[in-house]
């Protein structure tokens, strides 16, 4: 039984990247690299301390500040890690890249300065708030979190302010607010439901409404869910809620993308188990609907995903197929799908953002993101092209990267759980990743030299965007090779959420308790 | 005895129906915005109607009137500086007036059999917000169809203003006693959404040289 303590870690987590933007905001104008240090500052800080919340949660303790309204437990800690690890990267990355993106006059020239005094702050801010996310305890509060989140990265997304940033701008500033609304109603409901049974504010903690949700009437928790799993799956990306996201993820900075791609998407998913497995106990065909859902995702984004010309929207189309995955290993709902649905989230976090880094390196040297123009890149930029191969044999699980772990791990749930037809259909999916992204690379490394990549001034990335790729790629092969490196967080994270319930019918009846519709209720019931 | 008058409240929410229809159904974004604007007024008498019941309530009718009856009509009458008329929507008059009829009498229906799952209350307030629900429901609804079937982008984001106020009614019907900070950051939100929403559109403006959202096709599949 986990511990509570009070600690200001939690809430530092977010006060420390938001400081900096406020920083980079009041100081940046007078000098460049003032702001890209505050940034790096910024992110650097909160990774340090989302570490220092990882060791408390993993021997035991969970830590809340403000009167518990921020809470860090095991699964909170797994999240603010990789958004704060994966944000100081992609800080890095920034670096170089958007001052090639000034100097290229990728930017309006007339407010190119003022630009990346934004781009920075605003960068700060969108990291800041998915930390937000990861660690708020007020329902409510996890709303405001996740739609400031979309706030925040809005203005990143519109940040070439040309016609096609702005098609996605205004897609995704919709879309998204219009989901997280759904989102907000669900929101709405579980607290007026929560706070009638637990009485006043605490109806607003999610860590208490986690133990009344048993009671909580068939008709409110049916309604309640379907609002949450349309409102923080469209933040998701979650299939046919996701036609916002290969638009502003290829549209995007390449930083931001990565960040979009790589945590964002999580976040969302984090909100959506955090909110909608507190049914699972009492009502588990939430789960078969999310499981549904998921393999639906997964297919719809793969077929989308061979369609693309654009190696950031085929990209983007890939994230939608893989958080395909990590929604069924939510929907399998039983314990090992709920640890294999974290282990691919982080797998599909690093190697991912991998991908989009990877892919923002070759637009970097050669000024081209179209696959069909592109090839032969191999022989300019070998470091670049290995991390792309890294990322897209991680993504489509293959051995010994780690995606295959989590994949093999998912796939042995759906089969422990009876699932069969969603592990043959995610089997077949995953056969059509792999032919997407390993054709993709082979179009654009492999073979003569072609179009933009034949250039003379093409050559390997510097050594900050090759560097922070480097690290990304070693740990999609260290986590693949040694799996075990990441057993304990991710157990540890597995044990919050709660599962659904696999009592036998005969059993529940004996203990006089019916678990309405079990799993294997609702199977014996066919 | 609530100290609620159930008469000033069933007045204000059937008039909240009223001032959607004409947001989303005017032609002219200016009249929508007028009409928006009144809505928001109308939300404001609701709390204060409400704020017997908790006295934050007071705090969050002021925080709805700065954000909602000042700063969105504000933002959304500057963005209609140069273009009051709005694109034609993919569904007229006639047909909207019978879907949103037909939307409305559903609603009725499905809170009034259903709102005791939600409400913890009895008597006068329960049937309060069972009449609260089926409004707030409705113009929610009317928010996503104002969204989906109207080309105009700045009557798409008066469309979303329409869902935020149908969920903020539902969230002080059923939970009056809410907290400060949570109604502080909800309202919020809302402003910056719309005011980024509609600096957006001004570019978008600039570089399509319409608002006409059928016309934005740099980005197919």
């Amino acid at each position: 039984m986990p511990v509570e303590a009070a600690s200001i870690l939690p809430a530092l987590v977010v006060i420390v990247p938001t400081a900096a933007a406020v920083l980079i905001f009041l100081l940046g104008r007078f000098t460049t690299w003032l702001r890209e240090v505050l940034g790096v500052l910024g992110a650097a800080g909160a990774l340090a301390l989302s570490l220092a919340v990882g060791h408390s949660t993993l021997r035991g303790t969970v830590l809340t500040s403000f009167n518990d309204q921020f809470r860090a437990d095991s699964l909170s800690a797994l999240l603010v890690v990789l958004v704060s690890g994966i944000g100081l990267l992609a800080t890095v990355y920034s670096l170089r890249y958007m001052r090639h993106q000034v100097q290229e006059g990728g930017l309006p020239h007339t407010t190119t300065v003022g630009r990346l005094r934004a781009y920075y702050g605003w960068l700060m801010l969108f990291i800041a708030t998915m930390l937000w996310v990861c660690v708020s305890n007020n329902i409510i509060m996890l709303y405001v979190a996740v739609e400031a989140s979309t706030i925040a990265s809005g203005l990143l997304v519109v940040f070439y302010w040309d016609r096609r940033a702005l098609e996605a701008g205004y897609k995704y500033l919709m879309l998204l607010t219009v989901g997280i609304t759904f989102s907000l109603f669900g929101c709405v409901l579980v607290y007026a439901t929560g706070a009638s049974i637990l009485g006043g504010s605490k109806g607003l903690l999610l860590s208490e409404l986690k133990g009344a949700a048993g009671m909580f009437p068939t008709t409110t928790v049916v309604l309640a869910s379907a609002f949450l799993i349309v409102g923080f799956g469209t933040k998701a990306g979650i299939a046919p809620f996701h036609p916002w996201l290969p638009d502003a993820h290829a549209e995007a900075p390449t930083p931001v993308s990565a960040l979009l791609s790589g945590v964002m998407l999580k976040v969302a998913i984090y909100a959506l188990v955090r909110t909608v497995s507190m049914f699972y106990p009492s009502f588990a065909p939430v789960a078969m609907f999310a499981l549904a859902l998921g393999v639906f995702t997964l297919v719809i984004g793969d077929v989308m995903a061979l369609a693309q010309d654009d190696l950031k929207r085929m990209l983007a189309y890939s994230s939608v197929s893989q958080m395909g995955y990590v929604l069924m290993g939510f929907g399998i709902g039983t314990q090992l799908g709920i640890y294999a649905g974290l282990f691919h989230l982080l797998n599909h976090a690093l190697a991912k953002a991998l991908l989009f880094l990877a892919a923002g390196a070759v637009m970097y040297s050669t000024g081209a993101r179209t696959i069909s123009q592109l090839g032969g890149l191999a022989k300019k930029m070998p470091v670049t092209s290995f991390c792309f191969f890294v990322g897209a044999l991680a993504v489509a699980g293959v051995p010994p990267f780690n995606g295959f772990q989590s994949k093999l791990a998912l796939f042995a749930a759906g089969a422990g759980a009876g699932d069969w037809w969603a592990v043959i259909i995610g089997i077949a999916a995953s056969l059509i990743t792999l032919v997407v992204l390993v054709k993709a690379a082979k179009a654009v490394f492999w073979g003569e030299l072609s179009g933009p990549a034949s250039g003379p001034a093409v050559r390997e990335a510097p050594l900050t965007v090759s560097v922070t790729m480097a690290i990304l790629a070693v740990l999609c092969l260290v986590i693949g090779i040694y799996p075990k490196a990441v057993y304990s967080p991710l157990r540890a994270a597995a044990a919050v959420v709660q599962t659904i319930s696999t009592q036998s019918p005969g059993l529940a009846a004996e203990h006089g308790s019916a678990p309405a519709g079990s799993r294997s209720a609702l199977r014996a019931a066919r | 005895m609530t100290g609620i008058s159930p008469q000033l409240v069933h007045t204000l929410s059937l008039l909240m129906i009223l001032t959607s229809f004409a947001a989303v159904e005017a032609r002219n974004l200016r009249h929508s915005t007028i009409a928006y604007l009144a809505q928001a007024l109308l939300i404001c008498g609701l709390l204060l109607a409400y704020a017997t019941l908790n006295e934050a309530l007071y705090y969050w009718a002021a925080t709805a009137l700065v954000t909602k009856a000042v700063l969105v009509p504000w933002f959304l009458w500057r963005a209609t500086a140069d273009a009051e008329q709005e694109t034609k929507p993919l569904i007229g008059f006639g047909i909207s007036a019978v879907l949103i009829i037909a939307l409305l009498a559903v609603m009725y229906k499905f809170t009034h059999a259903h709102a005791g799952l939600f409400v913890n209350a009895t008597g006068e307030l329960a049937a309060l917000a069972e009449t609260n629900l089926a409004v707030a429901f409705t113009v929610f609804a009317l928010g996503v169809y104002a969204i989906l079937t109207r080309r105009d982008a700045i009557k798409t984001v008066i469309g979303l203003c329409l869902l935020e106020n149908g969920v903020h009614l539902s969230l002080v019907s059923l939970a009056p006693t809410i907290k400060e900070t949570a109604l502080a950051g909800i309202a919020t939100e809302v402003v910056v959404t719309v005011y980024l929403l509609l600096y957006i559109i001004g570019g978008i403006r600039e570089k399509f040289g319409t608002t006409d959202t059928f016309k934005l096709s740099e980005l197919r599949w």
